[in-house]
């Protein structure tokens, strides 16, 4: 080996051996000394060139970019280094130290970063690693790799008081049990985390009210804009400002005149009567609707204030018990259903159809003008006379978008089925809603309830239930 | 871009991603994509949830292809920002931010054109440095901000506004445009109506 190297030495050299003295480079060449010190050349060489990979190794592996997935405080974690995807089929050992304070542990013989996470945070965790060919007693590789620890996003809502001296201020909570003729009225309405989290107020409302000489309930349920400044106020008045039209419109004259064309259309069903009634309808609800609208319109000018401060959805339900079965019929604007659920859960009425924009949020609002004017106008009312129902339901997005999802499943009675079973105890608090013996109480565990956890769906809730 | 102002860019965006992460609604509602631009447009990030997100290397060196970058975050939105159906919960409108240090180099109208056929719920250009022309960039958005100069402490400025922005988008909104004036009485009924049935 000695040799050749010499001899590919003073070629490079251009270093040529005469004829003459060929014996004397054999006699060179076979000297010990001088194939012992072309022998070291050429271990040296093999060290550096060994070195240099083993460092250029070292190096590309410092640069190679490794990305391992997300993780979030109590939740399961795993990770696995690919060892063959990453082209790391040379490391003889790998482990990473310091992962406890954190949560996780490394697992040397999977490979696997396991765990659930304790603390949130950007992390660089160092991954010691030995290479093939690297002895024993050499010091460990190191590289670090980021690992993102995501906080539980449930722990970083904050539940901040609304402002009471603020303008337009309600109640953050409220929760409401009345008896209604033979039915009940549970309702609780709630301020959203999302509005918790800043201290802003509840948007939502509700109002209700019996009227126990003629038999009417009045229900209204409204839910303020986010984008409006005083959409707090807006979605008050709109549901009193019903409340207060039939008290003061419905007068006993007209409240007859209803009740002799119920009592035709109960008994003979004719067309003409079917005509008359949806006349009234549209008549009497739709003069409530409008007059709340102009009510609202009012209240803001005097406010100094634009109508559109004011924005709010508004959906109201006029119910009455008579021999013929319960009548309900109902008004609505925006994203807000009203739900009559039949005896015995056995089928489900949609009475409104939801104004929904094509991106999230986008809907329409008793304060807009254009809504009377429109020809969808005539679609929002809603008629029923049914011998009796289990339970009628208005509720805000705020329950809508979390429990139904999209608008097909509120037609759809599974739907609602899954509703019943969840107030009935079937969620993650076991929390139960007996809405089969209304009371004080059930008000209060339909506000427990309403606590439900719901990733991303934070909006005010507010539920009213009459059963 | 390249040296400090890229290298503040990059920092903005980490720096931001970190502080949502500390925004609840954030954290469970949003998604974030990015889309380069220099000599052409690239989608760097496919729309990604939050939580999910990894820093990327963004780079962004030679020309200023601002149409290309507009024409691709059109069909970015028409291919990832859900809408609403019966059956399909609609995303949020999408917030744009825009971020340029130069002056447009290639058929910026044509990519306006696009961009302003999608709905976001608005858009914001932040010039970078004296050679950005506001001028475009005002007629692509009317939030123009400007910072003077491209360094860190500017850029790390307008990142906290885009966070603080990003926090505030997702709340109810009228989806129609069109202003009538107010009415006196309430309109007759249709002929056909059938309320009752």
């Amino acid at each position: 080996m000695g040799k050749t190297y010499i001899q590919q030495l003073f070629k490079a050299y251009n270093i040529t051996v005469d004829a003459g003295r060929q014996q004397l480079f054999e006699e060179f060449m076979s000297d010990e000394r001088n194939i012992l010190a072309a022998e070291q050349i050429i271990t040296n060489q093999r060290l550096l060139m060994d070195t240099w990979q083993f460092k250029n190794r070292l190096a590309d592996i410092q640069q190679q970019q490794v990305v391992i997935p997300n993780a979030t405080v109590g939740k399961a974690y795993t990770a696995r280094f690919d060892f063959a995807q990453l082209k790391w089929e040379d490391f003889t050992w790998s482990g990473i130290n310091g992962l406890e304070d954190i949560g996780l542990a490394y697992d040397t013989a999977t490979a696997e970063i396991k765990g659930t996470p304790v603390k949130s945070g950007d992390f660089k965790i160092r991954l010691q690693y030995r290479l093939q060919g690297q002895a024993e007693e050499t010091p460990l590789n190191e590289k670090l790799v980021s690992l993102v620890i995501n906080p539980n996003p449930r722990s970083l809502w904050k539940d901040l008081p609304s402002d009471r001296e603020g303008a337009f201020w309600k109640e953050d909570n409220v929760t409401a049990f009345a008896p209604l003729g033979d039915k009940h009225l549970v309702a609780a309405s709630k301020r959203g985390r999302s509005h918790a989290n800043t201290g802003a107020y509840r948007d939502d409302d509700f109002a209700f009210t019996h009227l126990a000489d003629s038999g009417w309930s009045i229900l209204a349920v409204a839910d303020g804009a986010g984008s409006a400044i005083a959409s707090r106020e807006g979605s008050r008045l709109a549901c009193n400002y019903i409340i207060d039209y039939f008290e003061k419109e419905f007068s006993p004259a007209l409240q007859a005149d209803f009740d002799a064309l119920l009592a035709e259309y109960a008994t003979t069903g004719s067309d003409a009567t079917q005509k008359k009634l949806t006349r009234f309808v549209y008549d009497i609800l739709g003069a409530a609707a409008f007059t709340t609208h102009k009510k609202l319109d009012e209240f803001a000018g005097g406010q100094g204030m634009s109508l559109k401060d004011f924005h709010s959805t508004l959906i109201f339900v006029l119910l009455k018990k008579y021999v013929h079965g319960y009548v309900i019929m109902s008004f609505g604007v925006g994203d807000c259903p009203i739900g009559l659920v039949h005896t015995g859960a056995s089928d489900i009425t949609l009475m409104n159809r939801l104004d929904v924009g094509e991106f999230g949020g986008g809907t329409r609002f008793i304060t807009m003008p254009e809504i009377f004017k429109s020809d969808t106008f005539a679609t929002r009312f809603g008629f029923k006379l049914v011998p009796g129902f289990s339970y009628l339901m208005l509720m805000t997005d705020g329950i809508y978008d979390p429990k139904f999802e999209v608008e097909a499943n509120l037609d759809r009675l599974s739907a609602w089925q899954s509703l019943l079973a969840d107030l009935g105890g079937q969620n993650d608090d076991r929390i139960q809603v007996t809405l089969d013996a209304p009371s004080e109480d059930t008000a209060r565990q339909l506000a427990a309830w309403m606590d439900f956890w719901s990733p991303g769906n934070h909006d005010d809730r507010t539920l009213m239930i009459i059963c | 871009m390249n040296g400090e102002p890229i290298e503040a860019v990059k920092n903005g965006v980490q720096v931001m991603i970190s502080t949502l992460r500390q925004h609840p609604q954030a954290l469970e509602t949003a998604f974030i994509s990015v889309i380069t631009f220099d000599t052409s447009a690239r989608q760097l990030l496919p729309l990604t949830d939050l939580a999910y997100f990894q820093m990327v290397d963004i780079k962004a060196s030679g020309t200023t292809a601002l149409g290309a970058a507009l024409e691709l975050v059109s069909i970015c939105i028409d291919k990832e920002v859900a809408k609403t159906t019966t059956e399909q919960k609609g995303d949020w409108k999408p917030l744009v931010f825009i971020l340029t240090d130069g002056v447009p180099t290639d058929n910026w109208q044509h990519g306006l054109e696009q961009f302003k056929q999608r709905k976001v719920a608005f858009t914001v250009a932040c010039a970078v440095g004296g050679n950005a022309d506001t001028g475009v960039l005002k007629q692509i958005t009317d939030n123009v901000v400007s910072l003077e100069t491209a360094d860190g402490q500017h850029i790390s400025k307008f990142f906290t506004w885009v966070t603080a922005s990003v926090g505030v988008s997702s709340t109810k909104v009228e989806y129609s445009g069109k202003e009538v004036l107010g009415l006196d009485e309430l309109p007759p009924p249709p002929a056909e109506l059938n309320i009752v049935t």
